[in-house]
């Protein structure tokens, strides 16, 4: 029994404590962890919450209601181009309809996921499927990601988060969202007609981000050319049923074709007096049949063998993208940077290289077994240091005060701005690397600032909830050290006393 | 090292109390006069390798019409010499005419990857190959010739600022603030935290200067907190409020996120474009005086292919173009070599070649406008950099 052992085991590897934990977690506190690792303790449950799929069918609905309302109320213009960009006002009700379903639909999501955070009882498994959320980060960086970056984390990473390592890789790589996150979604096989007739090709985007972010990390030795090769082995796969005014990528175009011939009540050939060709016809036709769905479009993917990393990939069209993924995930430079960002999460911002190595062989004796790993990360000594060294970041912050408080979540219609705030609003990583894991990018003297007015804020609120002192025990445990029980106790009133422990050198840290 | 703004008011108290925990954190001695006679050096960090091309497109290079024509701002404004200027930076086009504003189109740092954040790093780092912990910015500030300051704009500690020299930092507060007895009490429990006290002092200096952010900033912040294109303005204006007080840093940074333009190019630049120009009319109302002695150089980690991808957007690039500004500039020209868009000329056959060094640009700007010296400029603070000698006459 140790109940420093326990704290250990609920703040650094779970999410913080919640009343009661610390002694739960106690009596064995490395099995009360690995008790965590269990597929289903990592999802959250879509009840209430919209698919993909969902998302792209009502909004294709809403586009259409769109389209008929602009045969409708189009006003009469000599200018043709300024008639068909003219948006009515039954038009503009419906585009801001969409676009509030859409940011209703993200709050929805950052609840659920908040709700789960701050009550589970599988705090570890919850923090297990953030990291790798995190590891394939999405962001709702535009009007057409802001309702599909959810569903993404429910659908392609927590299901996966206990697997294998290359399963994990195969579902956030062609999950819609990821296809339109990093723009697969609109790259063309150069060579192909579709390339030639609308002088759109190649976009690298996610080629490089997998092999630089996703798997073998950068400087592990691949080229240009590399990024190249494979960002043609993965044209092809798109998103069905992206139709929207005005269009993008290769999709949209066909499919808003299509919906606008449909709209207009004329025949299906429209598109061959467009010289489009009967193919892309057929290939509208496909995408329109699967909104929301990840495709295949051999039209659009680049045909003929590939040379990646000193192999060749055959020509197999539909296969070539995922035996090139399953190879990358189990080169040893992948398992190099998944080992160092996992002891980087767990251990400390320049993790020891012990701990790195063995987390590097166990993934590649086990064929980067998620769950192999993560009994690995908890069977390593050097994670079980006295002393918290891991500066949380904002967003582990306000879920390990939640938990803390026994609160339900840590995110509510007025923590939007809390969250903004303190520079981690869910779902907007400034960019695919994610979040950063390190201390400096968020200990410089504004965010400590910003936490500060945040913790005198939420003091006030949870003030009333009994004393600062209990408060601490049942969070910190033992981790708490003399001074800051001191400077809790002889606070001058609750509150005071919460904004300490709130901000407290070990509070602060996990 | 730490220079603590001497505006009186409510928390100096609580700040003079710290002068001695702060020496212990910086190991450097107290603030001096200002030395600098009033001038001043902003560094703006583009993130995600802004598009030098679209920004300012040479329109009378023939190859740039077969590579993007779509890209190419038909409104564009001619600055003389085949260049031109995106209609997005109406107010920086005024200022280029007034001899306030400058470019040194490609442009590059030593790195030839394509990747972010790798390429970030090393700007911000100032080496040639592995990224350093500290960035250049804090190298230099260990080697001012004059007790120079300097203040990061945004809520993230950006690497070109990190290291041993305290640097403030500041970004629009939404909350209410802590009392002062509890910032006594929280100073006394960090008092065995370096970390987090030297950030506690620092911010307690910072936060009177800039004030509270009004409401028409809070609702940008509403959007995701960083700095995309809704924070341009108040994140400028900030730097300028700093940079103008009595006895107020050297120096400032501002980051400036949102630049990755892969698909839907000519959009998203417009927008990014005129909140950029809008923040640096901004800058310049709010500096009132002082921007007749301020130099601005606003830089991105590369620039984009020259080729339009297949998403009316571009891809990672090589060179990109610097943007000087400000009254210290010697404006209204361009400076350094231009490779030209022959498809002989492209790096790798994709990009616009670097002819020029970033390094040379900001060795530039500190020698000749807060007066490093260059033995400084070459070792240390740029390590392994003497070949690049430092672009002259930028101010």
């Amino acid at each position: 029994m140790s109940l420093l052992q326990g704290a250990i085991a609920a703040n650094r590897f779970g999410l913080g404590a919640r009343p009661g934990e610390i002694l739960a977690a106690s009596s064995d506190p490395r099995g009360w962890l690995k008790a965590q690792i269990r597929p289903d303790a990592a999802v959250i449950s879509g009840d209430g919450l919209m698919s993909v799929v969902q998302v792209f069918t009502e909004r294709r609905q809403a586009y259409a209601d769109m389209a008929t309302s602009a045969v409708a109320t189009r006003p009469r213009s000599t200018d043709p181009a300024a008639a068909s960009n003219a948006v009515s006002p039954g038009q503009q009700a419906i585009r801001k309809e969409i676009q509030k379903e859409s940011r209703d639909g993200l709050l929805l999501e950052v609840q659920a996921r908040s709700r789960q955070a701050a009550s589970t009882s599988d705090p570890f498994a919850e923090r297990w499927a953030r990291f790798w959320s995190n590891h394939f980060t999405v962001a709702a960086r535009n009007a057409q990601l802001i309702g599909i970056v959810g569903p993404f984390e429910r659908e392609a990473i927590r299901p996966h988060v206990f697997g294998g390592f290359a399963g994990l890789l195969g579902s956030a790589t062609f999950h819609p969202t990821m296809l339109i996150y990093l723009d697969a979604n609109r790259s063309i096989g150069p060579s192909t007609d579709a390339a030639q007739r609308r002088k759109a090709g190649l976009n690298e985007n996610l080629a490089r981000e997998i092999l630089e972010l996703h798997t073998l990390g950068v400087g592990a030795g691949y080229s240009q050319a590399d990024v190249i090769e494979f960002a043609k082995a993965l044209t092809g796969w798109t998103v069905g049923g992206q139709a929207r005014p005005g269009g993008g990528g290769q999709g949209d175009k066909l499919a808003s074709l299509q919906a606008r011939g449909q709209a207009r009540g004329q025949a299906r050939g429209q598109g061959r007096r467009l010289g489009q060709g009967v193919a892309v016809q057929s290939a509208a036709l496909e995408l329109d049949a699967h909104p929301g769905q990840t495709v295949f479009m051999e039209a659009l993917h680049e045909p003929g063998a590939r040379n990646l990393l000193g192999k060749t990939y055959g020509g197999g069209a539909k296969q070539q993208a995922a035996v090139i993924l399953d190879d990358l995930a189990g080169s040893p430079a992948t398992a190099k940077h998944v080992a160092t960002k996992l002891a980087r999460h767990f251990l400390a911002d320049d993790p020891p290289p012990s701990a790195v190595d063995k987390l590097q062989a166990v993934f590649l004796r086990t064929h980067g077994d998620l769950a192999a790993l993560a009994r690995t990360v908890i069977d390593l000594d050097e994670a079980w240091g006295e002393a918290p060294v891991k500066f949380k970041t904002p967003e582990e912050l306000l879920v390990s005060v939640s938990r803390a408080a026994g609160l339900e979540t840590a995110y509510g219609r007025d923590q939007r701005t809390v969250y903004a705030s303190l520079a981690q609003q869910p779902f907007s990583a400034p960019s695919p690397a994610g979040w950063p894991d390190t201390a400096p990018a968020w200990s410089g003297a504004d965010a400590v600032m910003k936490r500060l007015e945040w913790a005198n804020n939420v003091s006030q609120r949870i003030s009333a909830m009994g004393s600062p002192t209990d408060f601490l025990d049942r969070a910190l445990g033992p981790t708490a050290g003399e001074a800051t029980r001191r400077a809790v106790a002889r606070a001058e009133s609750a509150q005071q006393g919460f904004t300490l422990a709130l901000m407290s050198p070990e509070f602060q840290r996990r | 090292m730490t220079k603590a703004f001497h505006t009186l008011n409510r928390r100096s108290l609580l700040l003079a109390g710290c002068a001695v925990s702060l020496v212990a954190v910086s190991g450097s001695a107290g603030a001096a006069a200002p030395q600098s006679g009033g001038k001043k050096v902003i560094v703006v960090i583009l993130r995600g390798a802004m598009d030098g091309l679209s920004m300012l497109p040479k329109i009378d290079d023939p190859n740039i019409h077969e590579y993007r024509a779509a890209l190419i701002d038909p409104k564009a404004v001619p600055l003389g010499g085949g260049f031109a200027l995106h209609s997005g930076f109406a107010n920086l086009a005024e200022m280029y005419k007034a001899g306030q504003a400058a470019f040194v189109p490609a442009t590059a740092g030593p790195y030839r990857e394509r990747s972010h954040f790798e390429a970030q790093d090393l700007l911000e780092s100032g080496s040639v190959r592995s990224v350093t912990s500290d960035g250049w910015l804090n190298r230099a500030l260990q080697r001012a010739p004059a007790a120079y300051s300097a203040v990061s704009i945004g809520p993230v500690q950006p690497l070109i600022v990190r290291g041993k020299a305290q640097v403030a930092s500041w970004s629009p507060s939404i909350l209410p603030e802590a009392s002062d007895d509890t910032l006594n009490r929280l100073m006394e429990l960090y008092d065995k935290d370096t970390m987090l006290k030297a950030s506690l002092v620092e911010a307690l200096g910072a936060e009177k200067v800039a004030g509270k952010p009004d409401a028409a900033n809070m609702s940008s912040m509403a959007g995701g907190g960083r700095s995309g294109p809704g924070q341009y303005v108040p994140m400028l204006q900030a730097a300028g409020k700093f940079l103008s007080q009595p006895d107020g840093p050297e120096i400032a940074v501002v980051s400036l996120d949102g630049w990755d333009t892969h698909a839907g190019q000519n959009q998203s630049l417009q927008q990014r474009f005129v909140q950029f120009d809008a923040g640096l009319k901004a800058l310049k109302d709010t500096m009132g005086e002082a921007w007749s002695k301020t130099a601005l150089v606003a830089v991105s980690e590369f620039g984009r292919t020259v080729r339009v991808n297949g998403a009316q957007g571009t891809d990672h690039g090589t060179a990109g173009a610097v943007m000087l500004a400000g009254g210290a500039i010697r404006g209204g020209r361009m400076f350094g070599d231009w490779p030209t868009l022959k498809p002989a000329a492209l790096f790798e056959n994709r990009d616009l070649a670097p002819a020029n060094d970033a390094r040379a640009v900001f060795k530039g700007i500190l020698r000749e406008q807060l007066g490093w010296e260059q033995a400084d400029l070459d070792g240390p603070v740029f390590p392994d950099s003497s070949a690049v000698r430092a672009m002259p006459g930028l101010a």
